[in-house]
């Protein structure tokens, strides 16, 4: 393995079908050594198809893989030793307590792993002497992702680490992923939530039907979230009247009844708040959110995508 | 773990009626010894059950415990018991939804399958050999001087035959996702094929026909096994457990 290939994931051609419906079209990526990547897209998108292909759990239809200098082969167990891996659907065995249920995890990772786990699972004080059947959905969510950080490994895939946490252990979450991260680990992480991700990762990968858009749009994306306004008057508004109201600015606007959401393709979306509260043909404002769409929104104005 | 647990209590439980059963045939059979024509009797309605009776009449205890404890004891519970403990065994997973954390663990496929493959086998398998050890205990309490080794023979016949059953349910869970569905199929099939022993003139198409009290009663008395049951059954062992490593294989959690 060379110095290059630690760490990192190299993904060719990788393909996936299900019946008729193709769930990963030919994707090409390269990701670390090292960082955090969020793998975005709506439901559906093939976030899940291909980091389970990844690990080795669904066999690709067609392409290559080498995690951490190992060639996806076989059913993934080489790449299964040198990853770990956070299950996105969440189900547990009820009957283990939470000390056992990591103990089950981490079977084959050593002793040493299980401490760390423990360690980490008492960070996010989880009850460890209890059975998991009484833990509720964010504890699961929890005690299985100290399964998936205590191991000593160079890349983690995570699958939704953060779905159905409150906004406290979120932070902590993130945290903790960033901390990872800093010492080299890669980590490969699923979402939903691109404010979240756009706080904690290095680099994002949109996925759209299976596909990887390219770079370029991804930045493109990333930077009209940040530039968007959302808006909900008291009344609908007249199209040309908010076109008015800007004086004719490149504006990106999409009207439904009386919301709208409005991108600035130059730029200067917060200098629109002050045009958008002085302007005097417009109804009464009821709500502005600025930079704060989320990637099911966003996918869903540009794109016209639905789910999620 | 949870598995292991599981399957040993169910284990247990099995080994324990086996055990009631036969040391309840064995205590009782100076009493049925001297009844047999009153039972001849009542079975004459059943010309299956009368054939069994006249084995019992001709060879005396030896194939009273055959029939007994194998054919009745470990056909019906071991049948059940193989049922059970096969079905859950991948399907389970999937159903729970515990199945893609299963395979992510570090181990291979293969590995996963065999452990839980054996674990089940062993379940089925221990408690025919230890309750089969202790028949010539039993029967000494009634006064009666019985061998060990041609009823370890019997008992690895009957082992082989539970085997065949319990491998064809595991293949099924392998593909499957609802193990209740598998195993009340499997059930059924399985009740369907014991009925059918028990008709005259369709006994001959009983899968139960391949571990009876004529298989198992000439191992007994000459140590004669039947080389094409045994192989058929070895080829369905070996077959489905292929069948299921290649399906298991190439599942999708």
């Amino acid at each position: 393995m060379s110095a290059a290939d630690a760490g990192a994931i190299r993904i060719a051609g990788l393909t996936r079908r299900f019946g008729a419906t193709v769930a990963v079209r030919p994707l090409t990526a390269e990701i670390g050594p090292g960082g955090i990547t969020a793998l975005l897209g709506p439901n559906g998108s093939g976030k899940s198809t291909l980091l389970r292909m990844l690990l080795g759990l669904v066999r690709p239809d067609a392409g290559s893989a080498v995690v951490d200098g190992v060639a996806l082969a076989g059913d993934g167990l080489g790449i299964r030793r040198r990853a770990t891996y956070l299950c996105g659907e969440l189900h547990v065995y009820g009957e283990l307590t939470g000390r056992a249920h990591l103990a089950w995890c981490l079977r084959g990772r050593g002793q040493a792993a299980l401490e760390r786990a423990c360690a980490l699972a008492a960070d996010f004080e989880l009850p460890l002497a209890k059975k998991v059947r009484g833990y509720s959905h964010g504890m699961k969510r929890q005690l299985l992702l100290a399964a998936a950080l205590a191991p000593e490994v160079r890349v983690r895939v995570l699958d939704e680490p953060s779905e159905g946490l409150d906004p406290t252990r979120r932070a902590q979450v993130l945290e903790l992923l960033r901390a990872d991260a800093a010492r080299g680990t890669t980590l490969l992480v699923s979402s939903h939530h691109l404010g979240e991700v756009e706080r904690a990762s290095s680099r994002q990968l949109f996925l759209k039907k299976g596909e990887l858009l390219d770079e370029a749009s991804a930045s493109e994306l990333h930077r009209r979230a940040r530039e968007s306004l959302r808006v909900t008057w008291a009344s609908p508004p007249g199209r040309s009247a908010i076109e008015r109201a800007f004086g004719g600015r490149a504006l990106d606007l999409r009207l439904e009844e009386s919301r709208a959401t409005l991108f600035f393709p130059g730029g200067g979306g917060i200098e629109s708040l002050r045009v958008l509260l002085g302007a005097s043909d417009l109804p009464d404002v009821r709500s502005i959110v600025y930079g704060e769409l989320s990637l099911t929104e966003l996918y869903r104005e540009l794109y016209g995508v639905e789910g999620v | 773990m949870v598995r292991l647990t599981g399957l040993a209590l169910f284990a247990l439980a099995y080994a324990i009626l086996l055990e009631a059963m036969l040391a309840a045939a064995i205590l009782f059979w100076p009493e049925f010894a001297a009844n047999l024509t009153a039972f001849r009797s009542m079975t004459s309605a059943i010309p299956i059950a009368g054939d069994m009776l006249s084995q019992i009449e001709g060879q005396g205890l030896p194939a009273y415990i055959l029939g007994q404890h194998f054919f009745k004891g470990c056909n019906a519970l071991g049948t059940a018991a193989a049922v059970l403990f096969a079905a859950p065994a991948v399907a389970g997973e999937a159903h729970r939804g515990t199945l893609e954390m299963w395979l992510a663990r570090p181990f291979s496929r293969r590995r996963l399958l065999l452990e839980r493959y054996a674990a089940g086998a062993l379940a089925l398998v221990v408690p025919v050999f230890l309750t089969t050890l202790t028949i010539p205990a039993l029967c000494a309490r009634v006064d009666e001087i019985e061998p060990y080794s041609p009823y370890l023979a019997c008992a690895a016949q009957q082992s082989l035959f539970l085997l065949g059953i319990y491998g064809v349910t595991f293949l099924c869970s392998c593909a499957g996702s609802n193990p209740n569905k598998i195993a009340l199929t499997l059930l059924f099939v399985t009740v369907f094929e014991f009925a059918l022993y028990m008709i005259k003139t369709a006994t001959h198409w009983s899968l139960y026909r391949l571990c009876d009290m004529d298989v198992l009663l000439d191992l007994y008395g000459d140590g004669r096994w039947n080389a094409p049951i045994v192989a058929s059954l070895a080829t369905t062992v070996v077959v489905t457990l292929v069948a299921a490593l290649f399906v298991f294989e190439r599942r999708t959690p």
